[in-house]
């Protein structure tokens, strides 16, 4: 029933989509929001926590935004961010971002309160529908379950733009806070496990080079974190990281009405488990890739496809089914209006890696146990103001 | 052979005039308080892209937009190389990860060249035609 009221919602934030920018006091104010609805069906196994193997609506998010110019320098702003997702986000709405932003030139400036972490090409807009070709983007970089994993914390970066004349331009950011734990998220979820709040760093570095529109870059995160679970005899226990590193490198090439895309992620976990059932220690080495080329038809029609594939832990074999997911995706974006888009796209995936993924993929989902491959359907529609 | 490169040498150079005319289709402005004359392509693309927010005797600058149009096509066309879907698309980016807010958008020639002439350090495009008196046209330099 909250689906249909926040489509009622969507149509009539169609049309009231209006300029948000007015003055309070004389200082500029932004106002800003988001929503989007989407349906799934699959023919297999059911996804992403919703019975979608009979079809499911259970896919609705939005958020909103308010910012503040104080002086030229000085920027202020909050942003809110809800979803229902399946089982996961459960309508629970989150301080999403709340920062203060002060550059004191164009290489150096400062972020702090809860900021959208920099990570890769989309980490930072991954919940933007909007902004993107696809319905859903390529879940082995950006898996919806485990999106406040990377999203944001709660600390501070340093940021800035470096010119280097005819060689282009360097963007860096480098930060380091503490990520929340989500209670509503895949890994909750799959393993009934609490993470009491990561502390992380990391740095990205970009380089706009003299080639118009070409982008390439690296970004780089330890954090380390303290578990509570269940174990399979229902009995508590507790773990810590002893190391958990991401590296990424990423492209970007951007010509005419065409946009090309390649990322590659590798996220190194080792924990320490202290419990009479599990063993002592548990490593995983998760490879995740993906490309992705869109082509922009008219003003109104974009097409795009993308092959993604996430390795659960490269140490395993590759063509276990158990330990991938080999994604191809096409996808056909109509946009209705400025402000209303609608997307149609296919998914044709092998592979469910099952285990300690939570990439989509849930046994109590399952219980029949998983089939090798899944066609996936989605259809989403979204507004932005 | 000799032919073939005279034939080359002169596609180039009629390249290099149709662009430049085209080019001069559009005039970058300024508010009278920014002191310069002239701005690299390399500056202004990195000034509407919110990388640069200042250039040598203008310590703050303010990209401001003409909405989708012709002139707002060529101005993307000459000096940015995206399409509007994609810089929208850009400044929603910035705008919704908390980075920045969105550059002010007007509908016309007068418009944009109105609040350029009231907003220090705003630099903006207009058509050849607009009445530029109350603000500063900068040279665009390669």
């Amino acid at each position: 029933m909250k689906s249909l009221f926040l489509i009622a919602a969507l149509s009539a934030g169609v049309i009231a989509a209006q300029s948000t920018d007015f003055t309070v006091e004389g200082l500029p104010v932004q106002v800003h929001g988001f929503a989007s609805q989407a349906f799934l069906a699959s023919d297999n196994n059911n996804y992403l926590t919703m019975p979608t193997s009979s079809g499911s609506f259970a896919f609705t998010d939005f958020g909103g935004n308010i910012s503040v110019q104080l002086t030229p320098n000085f920027r202020v702003g909050a942003q809110i961010y809800d979803r229902n997702l399946g089982a996961l986000g459960n309508w629970h709405p989150t301080l999403d971002w709340a920062s203060g932003d002060y550059r004191f030139k164009d290489w150096l400036g400062i972020r702090a309160g809860k900021v959208k972490t920099v990570l890769g090409l989309y980490n930072d807009t991954q919940d933007l529908e909007s902004l993107h070709t696809w319905a859903l983007l390529p879940q082995s970089m950006y898996p919806l379950d485990l999106r406040s994993t990377t999203i944001a914390h709660i600390g501070g970066d340093f940021y800035g733009n470096i010119g280097l004349k005819r060689l282009g331009t360097l963007s860096y950011t480098a930060w380091a806070g503490l990520i929340q734990n989500d209670s509503q998220d895949g890994i909750a979820y799959g393993d009934h496990v609490a993470t009491q709040g990561a502390r992380s760093e990391g740095g990205d570095l970009r380089w706009n080079t003299p080639l118009s529109g070409f982008l390439a870059g690296v970004a780089y995160t330890v954090s380390a974190a303290r578990v509570k679970g269940v174990d399979p005899l229902g009995l508590p226990y507790l773990g810590r990281t002893a190391k958990n590193e991401t590296a990424e490198f990423f492209a970007q090439y951007l010509h005419g009405r065409w946009r090309l895309d390649v990322e590659y992620r590798r996220a190194y976990l080792a924990e320490l488990l202290f419990d009479v059932y599990l063993p002592p220690s548990l490593t995983q080495d998760n490879r995740s890739i993906y490309g992705s080329a869109s082509y922009r038809i008219s003003k109104r029609v974009e097409v795009g496809a993308y092959y993604s594939r996430f390795y659960l832990d490269w140490a395993d074999p590759h063509g276990d089914p158990a330990n991938h997911i080999f994604d191809k995706v096409a996808t056909i974006r109509l946009d209705l209006m400025n402000h209303w888009d609608v997307k149609i796209e296919g998914h044709f995936m092998h592979g469910f890696a099952d285990l300690d993924a939570f990439r989509g993929f849930y046994r109590q989902d399952n219980p029949q146990g998983f089939k090798p491959d899944t066609n996936l359907l989605v259809i989403r529609t979204g507004i932005q103001f | 052979m000799r032919f073939i490169k005279l034939l080359f040498a002169l596609l180039a150079v009629g390249t290099y005039i149709a662009a430049d005319a085209q080019r001069g289709e559009i005039k970058i402005i300024a508010n009278p308080n920014v002191n310069a004359s002239e701005i690299s392509r390399d500056d202004l693309d990195r000034i509407f892209l919110m990388t640069k927010t200042s250039l040598p005797g203008a310590p703050h600058l303010e990209p401001v937009l003409e909405k989708a149009g012709p002139v707002c096509d060529q101005f993307l066309k000459d000096y940015m190389g995206r399409t509007n879907a994609a810089l929208t698309t850009y400044y929603r980016s910035l705008m919704f990860s908390g980075k920045a807010s969105v550059p002010k958008s007007f509908n016309s020639d007068s418009e944009v060249t109105a609040y350029v002439a009231k907003t220090k350090g705003a630099i903006g495009y207009v058509g050849l035609s607009a009445n530029v008196a109350a603000v500063k046209t900068l040279k665009v330099t390669e």
